[in-house]
């Protein structure tokens, strides 16, 4: 009988189109991903192969979660249901056969037609990766083991898990909101793990509890270089392999659940039969005696307006009292709660939780937000058809608006309220962390603006499509055609904000520059999409289904007859609000600013490159000198800058062109005047470039005079990406606005997919380390070596304007403020500009030989939680590398905050912008890591390395600026905190640079080659140094530290390099340890150190040790294909106790030379052991960190 | 106030003709449309009640013309479909005020007033606070009708209110409708002969879209007077005698076929003359004529 209800189950498949039309989503989105590069899943890039098994599965994931989740309760939830809604249901229960059969046929039968479905995903993929037109060099040779894989150990155990879930549903409840609802549940599990899987503490647990294992299988692979993402399947062990059977556990649970709880008999009983018995105060009346009163009946606009609110109410009451709606809620609520876990932290360090945080973690919703927008407009649109109720409703006397209305205002009520609740959930995040400075005006401000209008508008749209297509599923299916429609418009370069629906771009929040200048871009965008939501709603309106006729053309034919005056009315003011906002929109964007989509942008930057890149090496002057007034305007965001540049030909060769590369900001304007004679020559006005001729030319060692004016004048708004340097409050911008000498590789193009998209070769990401124009050149620019800087700043008087410099004079004229700055010696050419109103916090410095350095911090009023962090960071960074390194250059160090667009803090001469996200508004907790500390210490770090030693412009340069920089912050907080911090700290180097690697586009360089590659000379430069450190001691880095300050600082002449400093370093290595320098600095190593077995025993009084580990060192490749060599390597055993807090004490930490792969120690140790193992703390670059130590057992004697 | 239906033709899309040049003249008081299943009632009946268009002709309530001002129709009609639901979680008393207030009435304490009154007539007042999704079949029917009747109707339209319904059910709500004013237009359309025997003042009978038959039950009667003949047969005999006679209904007694045959005159040995109802006006308008077409 399984049989035959089963076979039945497959025919009645069989026979749906449904089927059908599943399988070519299933097929067609792979397809598409797969062969079309507009349509991206998933990650193929650089050296990441399209069909590399690592990208296919995760695609497979992706797809099976997105539309996979939807498809899936579609098949599996409906078996039981549908025998309920075709009244067969008492027709299959009288029959003799029995509830097992019935369940188990229907199971089998659905889930095989579901397996049928998800397999086109192989078909899709496989045949997409095999077009014809997909260019080569992205694929590795077919293998169609690659996509079967994962589809049998990732898709199919994922098909069951979602299958047993809605079947359970399905037959259970019997109702297909309830599938939907148990599908959001799913998502949320999902969405959960995703947040749980970017906090580095919790990520066991995240992998654990994905229900599509995508986070499960990113962790497994989150080490994975490009080779073995290239060349491995995904395997099923470990986390993956318990996730899986965790999760089919459940399913199989749902299952029984299912046949133990399911109701085989036919009467369904209605459970409500007591609901009645409200006790009735009312008296008894008697039919036949009562006479129906005559009423008024009112008619009118007035009238229609209150039944509209009248409907408005109902459905409202109705939305809310929905077990599907209120599971949303909860769920969106619970996404947030768990999320404020996670919010903002960085380091394991949370920021405060302010309520623009707040407002973002809110956005963590909105996904829930269309959720409801898709399935309520649906729900309303359709509500009396579904209940049959329609026919009564559409004989009533109230014109079409009213329902429609009414509904959308039914839907602004739910929304008012869902804001409400997600505004005291946000409340309560910050009650509970203690914080109380609400500003419920920003929370009301925000959500009742930005959130709202988008909110009303894709209700808007909801109400389009249902009304049109007169289908619901098809006009929920229409939103998901209109995200891909976006979504691909947007790959074809129809980019601008007035083809992205709803979009309205208000950027973030700033404590110090509030919503600024993106308010009048908001405000203009949302008259726009409105008007154009009136035109929706209007058309709406006319084809609006009323009465018992519903074929398309018979609306259409209705249509007219609706057209009346007041619609006419309203559609014809939404489409002047439409146009009219339209067009100054376009007068802003296109016409004051200059629109370029991004295909324009790659396009003018190849361009730039074939033209000018002839003049890469020209000989150019350098300048010596900088003279600038700069008038700044924050309430207008223009700045008016005059300055003098002296020019001094250092070359060896006469210069008769000067060349002239302007910022291609197209706010800026400049004009120049030279101090002789000199006509254009050639303009590339579209590069900003311009050839000069000198009438004289410049002579070798002599000096030219260039006066300048550069214009920064902020014309309307922008469609997108508007200027963040220069604002109403916290202005921080650097010397590349003013001009610069020659050609500048930084325009060019960068990434190698799109040079070749661009008929350009692949490049070079850094000149080589011994290219003789690299080494001229320091890191910053090529246009100065060091100079004489002096500058004027006025700005608004309630502001204060700092640059690089002492501060020679301060004082207002004409309503102004000015500032004169003054270095008394050359520094490099890298300056910023400032201007905010601050609040200032002054302290001094007073090194050993007695000297005074004044400390200030520049800094938004009320964000004084850190200051005295940043305070001492100064002052220990002054100390230990004044002590340590060479004494401090300059008499002052300023640290200025700036608004939390950008998120960094730079080093200019005796002065450090630091974004208010970094340090003013960390919430530092006992134990965690001290990261305003931590970043302070690295920037004052750089006044050292970079501003007293400055590298070539070649690779490897940051293994000079910013691993030693890495290295001078580490030293500051070693001496300041306990080392468990510091151990703390380098974990998420460690797995920062892990991460990075596995992420890397193009290839890894040893340290010694770094090429701007961050994970690298950052992270592994941190770990790094800190290992050699202890390998060779403080001391001996130190002193290599000193003597290459002593021989490389201030120089002009030449640049250092890291060859160089590896000379130093070597120096001061002890022959054994020699290797340490090849391995950390001159190529990739790796080791993978285990601890396999830990015992004791006890022996009198003291314990027994007995270790067993195993360590494999690999040197590895650009592309991360690993090779083992032979271990001869000094690496740590470690034993520890638990102290009397039960934390983790070092009982026992020695080097060993490792001479073999598996090998023991016997240890004796005086207290009681709990954990052993190698390289316990992680000094060496290790490829799984985390199975260094194990927790060890007591072994009984004999 | 007459409703004038004059030459209404509509076709569906599927090619069934539904109404064909149906003209009817229906006076104030209980009109019966009578009909078999798919004879076109309940097109007939929709597009009365604006919520259909017609391929042609016309409707005039009064001066109104249905088809244009639907608006004003709207105002004065009180419509019971023939399938309807109700929101399974809403109470009647809480859906009837929602629905009173989309019928314009406004004023509050008019609107309950009515509601209550309308609860009571329609003996739900007792039930009024339950969800009407645990309301019986009877009471979903009174409770339909009670919707109909707000903001008193001058054209009411039930389109087969009492398929379903027990006998006790039918009662009642034939009882209801038989009060509804005499100043009312009220269509009541119906497979039931009884219905219309019992209620109306004017029928007319419909089949396949087209009007068979129009005028009071009694001239009708009154036309088939002494032309329908009854006999009791076997059951091997009914084949033979359809084919040969009239065959308007067969019914049985105690097992045994009894035919009714339309004939002018003596069909044939057994049959006799018969005092005719309205069930036999409607059958043999329904296949009487047909046969006769065939003959």
């Amino acid at each position: 009988m399984t049989w035959e209800i089963f076979k039945f189950e497959l025919k009645y498949r069989w026979k749906r189109p449904a089927t059908y039309i599943y399988f070519a989503i299933m097929f067609l989105l792979p397809f598409l991903a797969a062969a079309w590069d507009q349509l991206t899943i998933g990650g193929a890039a650089g050296q990441i192969k399209e069909n590399a098994p690592h990208n296919i599965s995760f695609m497979m994931l992706i797809v099976t979660a997105i539309p996979g989740l939807l498809l899936a309760a579609g098949i599996m939830g409906t078996p039981v249901i549908r025998d309920y809604e075709h009244k067969t249901a008492s027709l299959f229960f009288t029959t003799p056969i029995t509830k097992t059969q019935y369940l188990t046929g229907r199971f089998l039968g659905s889930f095989l037609t579901a397996v049928f479905v998800f397999s086109g995903m192989i078909w899709g993929m496989a045949l997409g990766h095999l077009s014809p037109w997909v260019d080569p060099d992205k694929l590795l040779p077919f293998s169609i083991w690659n996509y079967l894989h994962p589809f049998f150990t990732l898709v199919l155990p994922n098909l069951f898990i979602m299958s047993g879930i809605f079947f359970m549903g399905g037959a259970l409840s019997k109702k297909m909101l309830v599938v939907f609802t148990q599908g959001v549940g799913i998502l949320v599990m999902y969405l959960i793990s995703v947040q749980f899987l970017s906090d580095m503490e919790s990520q066991t647990t995240a992998a654990l509890m994905d229900p599509f294992a995508v986070g499960t299988h990113n962790y497994a692979t989150q080490y994975w270089t490009v080779a073995e993402k290239n060349s491995q399947v995904v395997p099923l062990t470990g986390l993956m392999m318990t996730n899986r059977l965790i999760w089919m556990g459940l399913s199989l649970l749902a299952l029984i659940l299912t046949y133990v709880f399911f109701d085989f008999s036919a009467s369904r009983k209605s459970k409500k039969k007591k609901a009645a018995a409200t006790k009735d105060s009312q008296p008894k009346r008697i039919a036949s005696s009562t006479v129906i009163p005559s009423v008024t009946q009112h008619d009118g606009f007035a009238t229609n307006i209150k039944q509209m609110f009248g409907m408005s109410w109902f459905y409202f009451k109705w939305i809310f009292k929905q077990v599907p709606f209120i599971a949303i809620l909860i769920a969106g609520i619970a996404i947030m709660l768990n999320n404020a876990q996670h919010w903002g932290k960085v380091y394991g360090v949370f920021k405060l939780p302010t309520t623009y945080s707040m407002l973002e973690l809110i956005q963590s919703f909105n996904l829930f937000f269309i959720i409801i927008i898709v399935m309520y407009t649906g729900e309303l649109i359709w509500k009396e058809r579904d209940v049959k109720m329609n026919l009564i409703y559409d004989a009533l006397p109230y014109p079409n608006f009213v329902t429609l209305a009414g509904k959308f205002f039914a839907m602004v009520y739910m929304f008012i309220s869902l804001l409400a609740i997600l505004m005291l959930t946000g409340m309560t995040i910050q009650a509970m962390s203690g914080y109380t400075d609400f500003q419920i005006g920003l929370y009301v401000k925000t959500l009742f603006s930005d959130t709202l209008s988008f909110l009303l508008l894709f209700t808007f749209l909801g109400f389009l499509f249902q009304s049109l297509t007169n289908h619901k599923f098809v006009g929920h299916a229409a939103f998901v055609v209109f995200f891909i429609a976006t979504m691909v418009f947007g790959q074809l370069g129809i980019e601008h904000r007035m083809f992205q629906f709803g979009s309205t771009g208000l950027g973030n929040f700033s404590d110090m520059n509030g919503y600024g200048h993106y308010v009048p871009t908001f405000s203009w965008f949302n008259i726009y999409w409105f008007g154009f939501a009136g035109l929706l709603f209007a058309v709406a309106l006319l084809f609006s289904t009323r009465g018992a006729e519903t074929a398309f053309m018979m609306r259409l034919k209705k249509s007219r007859l609706r057209l009346t005056k007041p619609l006419l009315t309203f559609g014809l003011f939404s489409m002047m609000l439409f146009t009219g906002s339209g067009c100054y929109i376009y007068y802003n964007t296109n016409i004051q600013n200059k629109y370029t989509n991004s295909d324009q942008d790659e396009k003018s930057q190849a361009d730039y490159e074939k033209t000018l890149k002839k003049y890469e090496d020209i000989a150019q002057p350098k300048i010596t000198d900088i003279y600038l007034e700069i008038d700044i305007f924050p309430k207008a965001r223009d700045f008016e800058a005059r300055g003098t540049y002296q020019l001094k030909n250092k070359t060896d060769e006469t210069i008769s062109q000067i060349h002239l590369q302007y910022n291609p900001d197209k706010n800026i304007t400049n004009s120049v005047k030279f101090g002789t004679d000199a006509t254009i020559k050639e303009a590339f006005e579209e590069f900003d470039y311009f050839i000069y001729e000198l009438k004289k030319p410049l002579a070798p060692g002599d000096s030219l005079q260039m006066d300048f004016v550069t214009k920064f004048d902020t014309k309307g708004f922008v469609e997108s990406g508007s200027n963040t340097e220069v604002l109403n409050n916290g202005t921080f911008f650097n010397n590349t606005y003013f001009p610069s000498f020659g050609y500048s590789d930084n325009f060019e193009l960068g990434d190698d997919d799109t040079r070749k998209e661009q008929d350009l070769p692949e490049k070079e990401r850094q000149r080589e380390r011994n290219d003789p124009v690299g080494l001229a050149q320091n890191l910053l620019t090529d246009d100065s070596d060091r100079l004489n800087l002096e500058m004027i700043l006025s700005t608004s008087p309630d502001q204060i304007a700092i640059a690089p410099g002492y501060l020679q004079k301060e004082w207002e004229e004409d309503g102004r403020k000015y500032f004169h700055y003054k270095m008394d010696e050359p520094i490099l050419g890298f300056f910023s500009v400032v201007s905010a109103q601050y609040e200032i916090a002054k302290d001094t410095w007073t090194s050993e030989n007695g000297e005074n350095v004044n400390l200030e911090v520049y800094y938004h009023k009320g964000h004084d939680l850190n200051i005295d962090r940043l305070m001492k960071g100064m002052k220990e960074s002054l100390s230990y590398f004044s002590k340590n390194f060479s004494p401090y250059q300059y008499r002052q160090l300023r640290i200025m905050e700036f608004p939390r667009y950008r998120s960094f803090a730079q080093s200019f001469p005796n002065t450090v912008p630091f974004s208010e996200d970094m340090g003013f508004i960390m919430d530092i907790q006992e134990d965690d890591i001290d990261f305003p500390f931590y970043v302070t210490a690295h920037e004052v770090g750089h006044q050292w390395w970079a501003h007293q030693v400055t590298e070539a412009n070649v690779k490897g340069n940051a293994m000079l600026s910013e691993t030693m920089a890495q290295y001078s912050a580490l030293m500051v907080m070693k001496n300041t905190y306990p080392t468990e911090m510091m151990q703390k700290f380098l974990k998420f180097e460690m797995n920062s640079y892990l991460r990075g690697r596995s992420r890397e586009q193009k290839k890894e360089q040893p340290l010694e080659l770094v090429e701007r590659q961050g994970y690298i000379h950052y992270r592994k430069g941190a770990v790094v140094m800190y290992a050699l450190q202890d390998y060779i001691s403080e001391d001996s880095v130190n002193i290599a530290l000193q003597r290459c300050i002593k021989d490389w600082a201030y120089r002009e002449d030449q640049y250092i390099t890291s060859a160089n400093l590896l000379g130093y370093f070597r120096e001061v290595t002890p022959d054994s340890m020699q290797y340490l320098i090849k391995d950390m600095f001159e190529t990739i190593t790796l080791f993978e150190n285990r601890a396999k077995e830990a015992t004791y025993q006890k022996s009198g009084e003291e314990y027994l040790v007995d270790l067993d580990i195993s360590s494999i060192k690999y040197r590895a490749d650009s592309l991360g294909n690993e090779t083992s060599i032979e271990v001869n390597d000094w690496i740590d055993i470690g034993v520890y106790g638990e102290d009397e807090n039960g934390k983790d004490k070092i009982l026992y930490l020695q080097k060993h030379k490792i001479t073999k792969e598996e090998m023991n120690f016997k240890i004796k140790v005086k207290e009681k052991p709990t954990k052993a193992g190698i390289d316990p703390i992680n000094k060496l670059i290790d490829r799984n960190p985390d199975d260094n130590r194990m927790r060890m057992t007591l072994k009984e004697n004999g | 106030m007459d409703l004038q239906i004059s030459n209404l033709s509509k076709t569906y899309p599927n090619g069934v003709q539904a109404s064909k040049n149906v003209t009817l003249t229906i006076p104030v008081g209980m009109f019966g449309l009578l009909g078999p299943n798919g004879a076109g009632k309940s097109t007939l009946m929709r597009t009365i009640a604006t919520l259909q268009e017609p391929d042609s002709g016309s409707i005039m309530l009064g001066d109104l013309n249905v088809l244009t001002q639907k608006h004003e129709v709207r105002k004065i009609l009180g419509y019971l479909p023939q399938e309807f639901g109700v929101y399974p979680k809403v109470s009647a008393a809480v859906l009837l005020d929602h629905l009173a207030v989309l019928k314009g009435i406004t004023n509050s304490g008019e609107r309950k007033e009515i509601v209550e009154a309308l609860l009571v007539k329609t003996n739900l007042w007792e039930d009024r606070k339950k969800n009407l999704g645990g309301y019986s079949g009877g009471m979903k029917q009174r409770f339909g009708i009670a919707q109909a009747l707000l903001a008193s109707p001058r054209l009411i339209i039930v389109d087969e209110p009492t398929a379903g319904l027990d006998p006790a059910e039918r009662n009642r709500f034939l009882n209801l409708l038989s009060e509804l004013g005499e100043n009312t237009i009220v269509i009541l359309s119906t497979h039931i002969v009884e219905d219309v025997k019992e209620l109306c003042t004017n029928m007319a009978v419909i089949n396949k879209g087209e009007v068979l038959l129009t005028g009071t039950p009694s001239d009708a009667l009154e036309n088939i007077k002494g032309r329908i003949w009854r006999k009791q047969i076997t059951k091997d005999q009914i084949e033979n005698y359809k084919n040969t006679h009239n065959v308007i209904s067969e019914r049985r007694s105690a097992g045994k076929p009894i035919i009714h045959v339309f004939s002018d005159m003596q069909p044939g040995e057994g049959f006799t003359v018969v005092e005719p109802d309205l069930e036999d006006v409607y059958f043999s308008e329904i296949f009487g004529k047909n046969v006769n077409a065939i003959m």
